[in-house]
């Protein structure tokens, strides 16, 4: 082993060592950090389930639980590393003590140590458990707005009298119910006894929430439990699988992460391997004159291993630090969203795990440009570009074998071997199509006539023969494509998740409002609001076939056979647009036909449904037929109203029906707001979900910007994959310069020609990148993920133009060396 | 939401004729000529909220009343989380039916959203008014609120239905949910809503009340 010869060999290739050894390290930290990231957000989300559930298993009943499930919950309570806590939740009329004023509100006895897990946290700063006492009561603000009361006041509930004695500021298991109908009051269980609220004929939901020092018991115990719960009545389940739209949200955002890992970790790959292919080019003449003088195919290869191995434990090193580093700013990252006792960031695991995991990238993306060492003949001296093939047999078996070990570490992080599978089926029909339209455009451009020289020349070089610009192109365009699609997959997603919840997205909920009230609480509420008319009725028969009520019950999830809210209107709401047919109603509104109804894409798909149906309804005894005229589709925006039948106005106007409202009330300003509705019109509930959305929005920003972080780490790879490409044609651009500056060439002449071809290249790559991230994004999201999707065309023109403007800039910056050569010297080290 | 209608006491048979009510003779066949109407007028206890229609107590009924030779037809016009109030705004619309005979169960998702029991009493007496004007048959069903909205709310909603039974002289069942609120195996697992063998009960209870509004059309 020659140490001179392979520091030698590091020294004079810096730049691309440098990008080597950045994209080994960009490999390392990107999985490391998102493999860390998701044990931690996987950590979190079991967490935030528990939270928001309360416990590791929940046991649910609107009864007393039977003598046998109550012994054995008994029996588990005094096992060790178990513990478990009762709550009894119902609504009741709480009242003030002169009786001047009452509020329907929902009642929460619990026991210490509630809660087991997730905070009620209070507006002193004082811990829960020390303040709820028996006798003692802690309330939401609404109810202290609500009754004029203040803490140290007594409250009358049921037979008892208790002392207010803190407010409920957040409450972590609140999320979940959306809809409640009145302010949260907290009681000790102690004190059901004296209201004589709970017992026979009370409407109460009992629960029994475990927390498990061994969360491998989980299932057994499950099992126990539910051999003694009476099916259908009392539930046992986990907080794991207690499903919840949160954590439907959790689960596409942790696949995205996974999928922005892998696209990282490939891009870091691609990186490596141009970058040394880069620089295995620029030494081919090197390794022909050295087996000239009398080395073996072995001896450069031993010796480049090496090297490659020296710069990619560099590049681990590199990687760990920079997880390290990573580490730290998650918690800044983080604040607010991860519990404060979580500890962050890589442990030795995930450093351990993603050192192996980059070696193997490290080793199959730098094996084909290593694989052609050894067989560099001396006579490469007078030939050009003698390129290592793929013709040996041994050489496409390794290479076999890198794919099989690739498809693994895919379908590892993925989680998921059908998805892994997809994802690898999808990368190479992405790098196959934009090779095929990248060959058609290029053959293209060499039919054309052009008449400037400059950019003829540019267009010949980019065409010459033996160039390598359709492998850049093409290894461009695909990292571009990979990058364009997380772009549009997180805007897609953001929009989906995030501006569900925007700022002025209503608190108040306002139900039953009257036919004859519209005008008056329209004034009372003093604004532009929209009352949405809700008209219930049955679907009766599809095409005149009746519907199956039996086969629809039986559906997981939504059926045909439950009672409809129809409406009326005669646009479309802000978050709508129609998918088919022409309009809302189309032409079919007219005197003598059906009437036309309009239907939501979510519906249709229950029923099949299709254009020209005839659909009966059956509205409170009174049957109703009408033709499908379009099929609408929204944002899933949580907290607008939505509806899966819409008729024209005349059609329903005469039918009974209430009205809807969604307000944005100022937040001091809603206690009043509800008192004055109630007061005026008591059969209007009112509902408050400004604090559930506040909270859930602020939620959904912080993953926001976690998402985006990972995806910049995507984009740096991106960038240097850019770098190597440049650097991989950098002594084939030097020759063409030397060339044109002896045909007589000025300065000005060869830049124009070399920004003419980064112009080119950057247009080719970045025009069918955007074509294939469109048409990849909109299958994940129409898809996998069942989101809507928009193109966003305006940014994909942007991303176009930056990255014509980046390869221009960057290509230009790294030619300048080049143009600088002087043609004689250069000729002179050449011959 | 799902409208919650809870009993908390089997109460006693007030009406003594109850009994012989149910020995009523059969009509005579062809009785009037002509297909009668009743209108079932609810909330989600008489729509029958996640069973299907079928299985609800308006279709059974209307099985045994053609059973038995009765020409009635029944029409459900239940509509789940509804309130008293809504009730009162669909009369007109319930009216087009030209239901000769209304059964009246309403009120009780106002007790379970705490609304003043006030508010009921006054739309179920405007609504007992129209249909009297109309000179249609009404069979109230009585309903009791739950426990733990506490003695003095439970105790007003309570007794606002027998009041109005006697002011308006309406057939009065005096609990719609007698024998089935809170018998486990009689409701679905939310622990409100009865279940096909809920909802036999209840057709069952209510069917006497029904030969009585009958009888009355007979009378008209």
């Amino acid at each position: 082993m020659n140490l001179r010869f392979l520091l030698r060999e590091i020294a004079h290739s810096r730049g691309q060592a440098a990008v080597f050894v950045l994209c080994v390290a960009l490999s390392l930290v990107s999985i490391v950090a998102v493999n860390s990231f998701r044990r931690d957000v996987r950590g979190v989300i079991a967490g935030d389930a528990r939270s928001l559930h309360g416990g590791d298993i929940i046991i649910h009943s609107h009864s007393e639980f039977n003598p046998q499930l109550s012994a054995e919950l008994a029996d588990l309570g005094r096992e060790k590393g178990v513990v478990a806590v009762d709550t009894r939740e119902f609504y009741s009329v709480a009242r003030k003590a002169d009786g001047a004023a009452s509020l329907f509100s929902n009642i929460k006895a619990v026991d210490n140590p509630y809660p087991l897990y997730g905070r009620v946290e209070l507006r002193s700063g004082r811990e829960f458990a020390d303040v709820l006492r028996p006798g003692k009561a802690i309330v939401a603000t609404a109810l202290l707005e609500r009754l004029g009361l203040a803490v140290g006041d007594p409250l009358l509930l049921g037979g008892a009298t208790l002392e207010i004695v803190d407010v409920v500021s957040r409450e972590s298991l609140r999320p979940v119910d959306f809809f409640n109908f009145g302010p949260r009051i907290f009681v000790s269980t102690a004190d059901l006894a004296a209201m004589d609220l709970v017992g026979k004929g009370s409407r109460v939901s009992y629960e029994t929430l475990l927390k498990l020092a061994d969360q491998t018991r989980q299932e057994a115990i499950v099992a126990r439990l539910t051999a003694k719960a009476v099916a259908g009545q009392e539930q046992v389940t986990t907080s794991a699988k207690a499903s919840s739209r949160i954590k439907r949200f959790f689960d596409n955002l942790l696949f995205f992460l996974s999928l922005i890992s892998i696209f990282t970790l490939l891009l870091a790959g691609i990186g490596m391997q141009s970058s040394l292919a880069a620089l295995l080019r620029r030494k081919m003449k090197t390794f022909a004159i050295i087996r000239a003088l009398g080395a073996t195919g072995w001896f450069l290869l031993r010796h480049y291993l090496l090297l490659v191995l020296l710069l990619s434990a560099l590049g681990c090193g590199l990687g760990i630090l920079a997880g390290l580093l990573l580490k730290q700013s998650f918690a800044g990252l983080l604040v607010g969203l991860l519990p404060e006792n979580i500890v962050l960031g890589a442990s030795l695991r995930d450093v351990v795990e993603g050192m192996g995991l980059g070696l193997i990238v490290v080793s199959f993306f730098t094996f084909l440009p290593l694989s052609g060492i050894e067989h560099v003949k001396p006579a490469a001296i007078f030939r050009k570009d003698a390129r290592p093939g793929l013709r040996r047999k041994s050489t496409r078996v390794l290479l076999v074998c890198g794919l099989l070990l690739l498809f693994g570490l895919v379908i590892r992080q993925l989680d998921d071997v059908r998805i892994g599978l997809y994802f690898m089926a999808g990368i190479f029909t992405l790098v196959g199509l934009i090779a095929l339209l990248i060959g058609g455009l290029l053959k293209l451009l060499a039919r054309c006539t052009i008449q400037t020289l400059s950019l003829r020349q540019a267009m010949r070089s980019l065409l010459r023969p033996g160039n390598a610009s359709r492998a850049i192109v093409v290894t461009l365009a695909s990292a571009l494509a990979v990058l364009f699609a997380i772009y549009l997959l997180e805007e897609n997603l953001r929009v989906t998740y995030i501006e569900s919840y925007p700022a002025d997205a209503p608190n108040l909920f306002c139900l039953d409002i009257q036919k004859d009230q519209q005008q008056g609480f329209l004034q009372l509420v003093g604004g532009q609001v929209e009352l949405f008319p809700v008209v219930r009725a049955r679907l009766h028969s599809i095409n005149d076939r009746a519907i199956n009520r039996e086969t629809e019950l039986q559906k997981r999830g939504d059926s045909l056979a439950r009672e409809f809210s129809l409406t009326y209107r005669d646009t479309l709401l802000p978050d709508e647009v129609v998918t088919a047919g022409a309009g809302l109603f189309g032409s079919n509104d007219r005197p003598g036909g059906l009437p036309p109804v309009s239907l939501l894409d979510t519906v249709v798909e229950m029923g099949n449904f299709k254009i020209g149906d005839i659909v009966e309804f059956n509205i409170q005894g009174v049957p109703l037929r009408a033709e499908v005229t379009s099929i609408r589709s929204r944002t899933k925006s949580m907290l607008y109203p939505y509806f899966y039948f819409v008729f024209p106005e005349k059609y329903l106007q005469a039918a009974p029906q209430t009205f809807f409202a969604a307000l944005k009330v100022a937040k001091g300003d809603l206690a009043q707001l509800e008192n004055r509705i109630v007061n005026k019109y008591p059969n209007i509930s009112p509902i408050n979900v400004g604090e559930t959305a506040a909270e859930l929005g602020k939620l959904m920003e912080k993953l926001s910007v976690l998402v985006t972080f990972f995806a910049s780490l995507a984009i740096l790879a991106g960038g240097l994959i850019l770098v190597s490409s440049i650097l991989a044609t950098r002594m084939a651009r030097m020759e063409e310069a030397v060339h044109y500056k002896i045909l007589g060439a000025d300065t000005w002449f060869v830049l124009r020609v070399f920004f003419l071809e980064n112009l080119l290249l950057a247009l080719l790559s970045g025009g069918a990148a955007v074509l294939v991230a469109e048409l990849g994004s909109w299958g994940l999201c129409h898809f996998l993920l069942d989101i809507r999707y928009d193109p966003i065309w305006s940014a994909c023109l942007f991303l176009v133009a930056s990255t014509a403007a980046l390869v221009v800039v960057l290509g230009l910056l790294s030619s300048i060396p080049i143009i600088r050569k002087k043609p004689g010297r250069f000729l002179r080290e050449q011959v | 939401m799902k409208t919650l209608f809870v009993l908390l006491f089997i109460i006693g048979f007030s009406f003594a004729g109850c009994k012989g009510d149910r020995q009523q003779e059969k009509p005579k066949s062809g009785e009037k000529g002509r297909i009668q109407t009743i209108v079932a007028v609810g909330d989600s206890l008489t729509a029958g909220l996640g069973l299907a229609e079928e299985e609800a107590y308006p279709a059974l009924l209307e099985k045994k009343l053609q059973a038995d030779g009765y020409p009635y037809r029944v029409v459900n016009a239940g509509v789940s989380a509804e309130t008293s109030s809504g009730t009162l705004s669909r009369l007109e619309w319930i009216l087009t039916l030209k239901p000769d005979i209304v059964i009246l169960e309403t009120g009780a998702n106002d007790g379970l959203r705490g609304i003043d029991p006030q508010v009921a009493e006054n739309n179920i007496r405007e609504i007992l008014k129209i249909l009297k004007d109309r000179d249609v048959v009404v069979l109230l069903a009585g309903m009791k609120m739950v426990r733990n909205l506490g003695p003095p709310y439970v105790a007003r909603f309570n007794a606002l239905y027998l009041r109005l039974a006697e002011e308006s002289g309406a057939v009065f069942m005096p609990f719609f949910l007698d024998g089935v609120a809170m018998q486990g195996e009689l409701n679905q697992a939310d622990g409100v809503h009865p279940n096909g063998a809920g909802y036999r009960k209840i057709s069952e209870n209510l069917y006497p009340y029904v030969l009585q509004a009958i009888k009355r059309t007979q009378g008209r």
